[in-house]
């Protein structure tokens, strides 16, 4: 982040309170070259998106707390810690501390991330730019991807998201991303809904052989 | 590293602002508004659909360009070590191991193999 342009104070400060290491990545670039903030404001949500999705999912389990304590629980959402606790519930959906393992996680989980991007941010100009070390990073998202494609459908549209945003990638704003997961998505849909047509068939068939 | 910019600085301090609104609106918005959000079916399947396809679209984007050009080959370091981890999760389902392995090939072909 230093490296974009900011000062190591704004930098600090930025990463304290957003707690959002792609969207800080994507915005600082445009925060550098002082455009306009509504473009920083939408270029932050856009990479945010899938925290949208994350909390859709989880909003069930928190229904019953607060609104003031489900801000708090929204805030601290982060990608390792919605795959653990998605698995958690798939083992046991009513496990009876549930809030308290999400919360804990996902505290753990700000501190430690915190304490990596300070390191980072003082650390910045002692590691070479050539050892590459934001591709650890993209690699932890393979790691988080990976056990996402496991039926077809999904990972029809993980390929087809990959495609699309490689060739759409020109595009400015990263919004390259955002086809290529809208693409994604639709042709994950259209998968799905073939392959329960089939079995749909398949058993109207059977039925049908039966009576 | 320039300090031209600086916290002190009106614009810097709303921008900051401004990304952290738009993790509060992304990510407790719906918390907030709790169950009085009821999604339709196919917006239900299409969010469940969405994280493979959102993370599959930033890994490509990161792992197919090499400062800017589009390098799908053997000659992409980056793409390799990728390639790499997606096998070595798919064996062990270690994230840690993963990222060790990932980033010993791309070393190991950016340092040693300087050729590609």
């Amino acid at each position: 982040m230093v490296k974009s342009g900011l000062s190591t104070l704004d930098a600090t400060i930025l990463s304290l309170l957003a707690y959002a290491g792609s969207a800080q990545l994507a915005a600082m670039p445009l925060i550098a070259t002082l455009a306009p903030l509504w473009l920083v404001l939408l270029t932050a949500i856009i990479v945010n998106l899938r925290f949208v999705v994350y909390t859709a999912l989880l909003r069930p389990h928190f229904t019953h707390l607060s609104a003031g304590r489900r801000l708090w629980l929204g805030y601290i959402v982060g990608d390792i810690m919605f795959v653990r606790f998605t698995s958690l519930l798939q083992q046991e959906p009513n496990h009876p501390h549930k809030v308290a393992y999400y919360t804990g996680g996902a505290l753990a989980n700000w501190a430690i991330w915190q304490v990596s991007s300070l390191i980072g941010i003082f650390a910045a100009s002692a590691i070479p730019a050539s050892w590459g070390l934001e591709l650890a990073g993209t690699l932890a998202l393979v790691a988080l991807l990976v056990p996402l494609c496991r039926q077809w459908p999904a990972l029809a549209g993980a390929v087809t998201a990959a495609v699309v945003a490689v060739l759409a990638h020109s595009l400015p704003l990263r919004l390259g991303l955002l086809c290529g997961v809208i693409v994604g998505i639709a042709v994950a849909l259209a998968v799905d809904h073939q392959s329960r047509d089939r079995r749909a068939r398949r058993r109207a068939a059977s039925e049908r052989f039966l009576s | 590293m320039t300090d031209l910019l600086s916290a002190t600085d009106p614009y810097v301090w709303l921008a900051i602002l401004g990304v952290t609104a738009a993790t509060f609106i992304t990510r407790s918005s719906l918390f907030v508004l709790g169950a009085r959000v009821q999604f339709p079916p196919v917006v239900e399947a299409a969010l469940r659909f969405a994280p493979a396809c959102a993370l599959a679209a930033i890994v490509a984007a990161d792992l197919a360009f090499v400062e800017g050009q589009l390098r799908i080959d053997l000659s992409n370091p980056k793409l390799i070590a990728g390639c790499v981890g997606i096998v070595i999760f798919s064996i062990t389902r270690s994230i840690i191991g993963t990222i060790a392995g990932g980033m010993i090939t791309f070393w190991f072909l950016h340092f040693w193999l300087p050729v590609l």
